[in-house]
């Protein structure tokens, strides 16, 4: 399978929801920085105890979140990891392992707040959409 | 300038006494309750229409055109009205007369204010605040005397001629000012927005949510209707007594001069020390009080000389305590509900109370048959409620400044007072005490600013405090105010440093302890040395303040091994002496500019800024392009001023430089307000790169706000908006064959949304143009209007720009508000902008240039197999970007 394209890398991102509010062309500045990652089954993605410094998206695969041996969710295409651990360096509490071969984008931390260092829309935007959530989750 | 106050209110009290004269000598004094209510509802409605006007006009202009205007009236009225002693031919005349006067005391005096208050800057005019309005007092006190002297010989009538020469002699007065060095009224409105616009539903809003505002309005309204009853009675026993001219004489001498020195007498000696002492609610006390004893000398004896009192310590009082007294009412508000509360109480209170006393009268004299005795008990009682309000007013008063100051959101420099009333210093030295450090700093950090308090009580107690934070304001504030007794402390705080702790106190001790000591220069070698890094950071930045200290404590051989040091902080350090020995060789900061640590490399940026030498221009714009040294880069090069501009330039416009280095060129330019950086900026308004345009845009609109001064004026910016309106009516053409596709995973969607993004942008930019053009406020409000997407407003938004937009640009500029169904007509009938299938839509957009779109447009063609746009891809795979050039070889594969 070859590697993703720029416009399949935002159709990709559109599905995450902390960059509901960017327009495409924003995305494709993220997607600039996204790498394409493959891993076989079995394979650690996080884990507690580290601290997490990227989001994934699924592309294909399906990964098993993992706590205390029980597996609380298996997650599958489109599907995006660690959403909230760009601003947040406090470790997941559960493992994430691959279950079959499985492909996914990866967007590292320190890239990402270069790029909104240097966008500030994209930075506004994001907050936005922090906020909104944010209020969501205190007015039920 | 203050000769220019004086004549102004020389005019007003020409013909404060006159009109009333005038009034009183035709009619009898049952009439003046109507008045009252005429002044209240005409001169309120006019004055807001003027407001209104004013704020679309340059404060230049509305000077020069109303000081034309008055003189014309002032002749209009001098043929209108008749001598004292012929009966009335027209006597709706006179109560214009009466009107007209009291709108000039709101135009030609609050435009006297306003062109003060743009000549000098806040913290002057807070200086001169007594000079100009012992200027204003001196005028009215000579415009009374003059009009009780020159009537005998001019009588009451010629002296509108008079008035109208005074008038003259102000705007020439204005004029000479404007000729000063530094003064400039360029782009001054001639009313403020923010004193002019509130909503009713707003004030509305706040007067149920504060108390405290309510309690002053309710004030307000009392102190007026109580002016009115007052002034009625003084003035029908001032027409009982004198008639003719001789009312004329004694109404210009008791209220230009009798009322204005007593006032200025009240402000200058009385008033502070009433304040310092009584606090803010025995202060608002002192008028009713006075009027009460005042109205009672007038049930006792119901002659002039007591109505005479009763008028004298009303007007008085009302200008100096009640002014001061309210003016601290209204400190712990918000400053913006500040402003519109005062704005809503000039226009509509001062007003409906005024109308409000008038009916009153008009019910105890005209109904009720009460007589000047009786209506004195009526203002006595009325006292009796206004003292009650105050203490109401004193209650709310301190728990909102107690409010305030826990939020820590007093603003005592946007007053115009000195703030020294006992409750507020009271409440300030209690939260100086609060265990929270950032409330404690804020209220020492007040209590400095107010004059005359001693500060060495609170410096000595809270040095004792156990946060860092507190110890260090009170040093700054100590060093400051150039208090010696803390020596001891700082030395403790310096020997209590340790290498590697965060110690908000160190730096503010250091300095202390170099101001004060006594052998600096011994201490200041200890510190160079020292091992907390912060405690040397310090001492070589105050040793930067004093040149005298520099070239003996740092030897080039210090800043060289401090540079080659391997920890960064000792390279911080050279980075820093390197600003002191200004005779260093440039290659020194080179070297730190060029540092591995961003920390070292910041400082060596500020370094730069200081020095300001060629030779580290390029290192700086280098800088630019990291996030991390943006900041200090920007702020350095700015620091160069107008000598970079031309290199700026160069960068600007040169394709061949890093592109996050070249976006933030117009940030630059912006922090240095000169004309060349905006004609700089203006020649970049057309370059093809979008980003780089909105960045040039943003910061021109930045600097038009900052610097009204310098010209934006440029026909390149007509052009641009040409071309702006043109590319909208382009992308609206490409965006009509690809609207209906919605499909998830469709790139036609994605070109479809990316398309009515870039139209978006378009008009985003093209406000901003006109911005430069217009009144960025309104074009500001216009787009936000515009971007809202709500029916109403963006009427509002067409109907504001449909008035003030030029006949030309209008033509071209609101099609673009049609409906989107005629879009494409107007493109094509205003710009020959054709319509387009898929395939003509995107071959244009394949050759934009615009690297997502390419990127979008190329996918949109292999997903709908449009074969003919394969040899246009096929250009593009290879040598355009690398993104474009990938996705367009597997575009030629699927097209295949």
């Amino acid at each position: 399978m070859s590697e993703l394209n720029i416009i399949e890398k935002v159709i990709a991102l559109e599905g995450v929801e902390l960059f509901r509010a960017l327009s495409p062309d924003q995305l494709s500045r993220i997607a600039s920085i996204a790498k394409e990652v493959r891993l076989v089954p079995g394979r650690v993605i996080f884990e507690p105890g580290n601290a997490l410094d990227s989001l994934y998206v699924i592309l294909d695969g399906s990964v098993e979140l993992i706590r205390s041996g029980e597996v609380l969710h298996v997650a599958g295409q489109n599907e995006v990891l660690g959403a909230w651990a760009l601003f947040d360096e406090e470790p997941m509490p559960f493992t994430a392992r691959t279950v079959e071969d499985t492909r996914l984008l990866s967007i590292g931390r320190n890239d990402f707040f270069d790029l909104l260092s240097d966008n500030m829309e994209i930075t506004a935007s994001i907050f936005a959409t922090m906020v909104r959530r944010f209020r969501q989750l205190v007015e039920g | 300038m203050s000769l220019y106050l004086l004549c102004v209110l020389f005019s007003y009290y020409i013909l404060k006494p006159v009109s009333q004269s005038l009034f009183l000598n035709k009619f009898s004094a049952e009439r003046l309750p109507y008045l009252y209510i005429f002044i209240a509802g005409a001169g309120g409605v006019l004055a807001y229409s003027y407001t209104k006007l004013a704020i679309r006009t340059s404060l230049k202009t509305a000077v020069t055109a109303t000081t034309f205007i008055v003189i014309l009236c002032l002749f209009g009225f001098w043929l209108l009205l008749e001598p004292v002693d012929v009966p009335p031919t027209w006597p709706w005349a006179y109560y214009a007369f009466n009107i007209w006067v009291s709108l000039f005391s709101i135009v030609l005096v609050s435009q006297g204010w306003l062109v003060a208050a743009n000549v000098f800057n806040a913290r002057e005019a807070k200086r001169l605040y007594g000079i100009l309005g012992f200027g204003a007092v001196l005028g009215a006190a000579f415009g009374g005397s003059f009009t009780a002297l020159a009537v005998a010989w001019m009588g009451t009538k010629n002296l509108l001629l008079a008035s109208a020469a005074v008038v003259a002699l102000a705007y020439l007065c204005f004029r000479l000012t404007l000729l000063q060095k530094g003064v400039s009224l360029t782009g001054v409105r001639a009313a403020e927005d923010e004193t002019s616009e509130f909503s009713i539903h707003d004030i509305v809003g706040a007067v149920t949510r504060y108390r405290h505002l309510q309690v002053i309005i309710a004030i307000i309204t009392i102190t007026y209707v109580v002016d009115v009853m007052v002034e009625y009675q003084f003035s029908a026993v001032a027409k009982q007594r004198f008639t003719g001219d001789e009312l004329t004489a004694f109404l210009g001498s008791f209220r230009g001069l009798y009322v204005n020195l007593a006032t200025i007498v009240l402000q200058l000696f009385v008033t502070s020390a009433v304040v310092n002492r009584f606090g803010v609610g025995g202060t608002l006390q002192i008028m009713p009080a006075s009027l009460a004893i005042a109205s009672l000398g007038t049930v006792i004896s119901p002659g002039l000389f007591a109505l005479g009192a009763a008028r004298l310590a009303e007007a008085a009082g009302r200008y100096s305590f009640n002014r001061t007294g309210m003016e601290l009412l209204y400190l712990p508000l918000p400053a913006e509900l500040k402003n519109r509360t005062k704005a809503f109480v000039d226009i509509f209170v001062d007003r409906a109370a005024r109308g409000l006393g008038g009916a009153l009268l008009i019910l105890l004299t005209g109904v009720l048959d009460l007589t000047i005795r009786q209506i004195a008990v009526v203002v006595i009682g009325l006292t009796g409620i206004w003292i009650l309000l105050v203490q109401r007013a004193r209650h709310e008063y301190v728990l909102t400044v107690r409010k305030r100051l826990e939020a820590r959101r007093l603003d005592l420099e946007s007053a115009r007072i000195t703030v020294n009333d006992p409750v507020t210093i009271q409440l300030l030295e209690q939260t100086a005490k609060s265990a929270i450090p950032r409330q404690a700093i804020y209220a020492l950090t007040l209590l400095a600013e107010s004059p005359g308090y001693p500060m060495e009580k609170q410096y000595l107690e809270h040095i004792q405090h156990s946060s860092p934070e507190v110890r260090g304001k009170v040093f700054e504030l100590a060093r400051t105010t150039r208090f010696e007794g803390l020596l001891p402390q700082a030395m403790e705080e310096l020997n209590r440093a340790s290498d590697g702790e965060n110690l908000p106190a160190l730096k503010p001790a250091v300095a202390y302890a170099l101001t004060f000591s006594p052998k600096r220069s011994e201490l200041a070698q200890q510190l160079l040395d020292h091992p907390c890094d912060l405690a040397a950071q310090g001492a070589l930045e105050t040793i930067a303040t004093d040149p005298s200290l520099a070239p003996d404590l740092i030897s080039q051989e210090w800043i060289v091994a401090a540079a080659e040091s391997p920890f960064p902080e000792r390279r911080i350090l050279s980075a820093i002496a390197l600003r002191v020995r200004t005779d260093e060789k440039p290659q020194q900061l080179i070297r730190l500019l060029l540092d591995s640590n961003p920390r070292v490399i910041r400082a060596a940026c500020i370094t730069a800024g200081i020095l300001r030498r060629r030779e580290h221009v390029d290192l700086l714009v280098g800088h630019l392009a990291d996030p991390r040294l943006r900041g200090a880069a920007i702020e350095a090069l700015s620091n160069y001023k107008s000598r970079i501009i031309g290199t700026l330039e160069d960068v600007l416009t040169d394709n061949n430089a890093p592109f996050a280095v070249r976006r933030q060129i117009p940030r630059v330019l912006q922090a240095i307000p000169d004309q060349r950086s905006v004609d700089v900026l203006l020649r970049g308004i057309a370059l093809p790169d979008l980003t780089l345009r909105a960045t040039i845009l943003r910061a021109l609109n930045r600097m038009r706000e900052s610097y009204p001064d310098l010209s934006y004026s440029d026909d390149s910016i007509t052009a641009q908006i040409l071309n702006e309106a043109r590319h909208y009516f382009e992308l609206n053409a490409a965006l009509a064959p690809f609207k209906e596709h919605r499909s998830p995973k469709s790139v036609a969607r994605l070109l479809s949304i990316t398309l009515e993004e870039r139209l978006e942008r378009t008009i985003e930019r093209l406000f901003a143009l006109l911005g430069l053009r217009y009144p960025p406020k309104e074009i500001d409000a216009a787009w936000r209007a515009v971007n809202a997407g709500r029916e109403e407003e963006l009427a509002t938004a067409i109907e504001f720009l449909d008035n003030v937009l030029d006949r030309e640009l209008k033509k071209f500029l609101l099609p673009l508000f049609d409906a989107s169904e005629h879009l494409l007509f107007r493109g094509e009938e205003l710009f020959g902008v054709e319509r387009k299938d898929a395939e003509g839509a995107l071959r244009e957009l394949l050759a934009s240039g615009d690297e997502w779109l390419v990127v979008c447009a190329i996918a949109t063609a292999a997903e709908l197999n449009l074969r003919n746009l394969k040899k246009d891809i096929e250009a593009l795979s290879s040598g355009a970007g690398v993104e474009v050039a990938r996705v367009a070889r597997q575009a030629m594969l699927q097209l295949a």
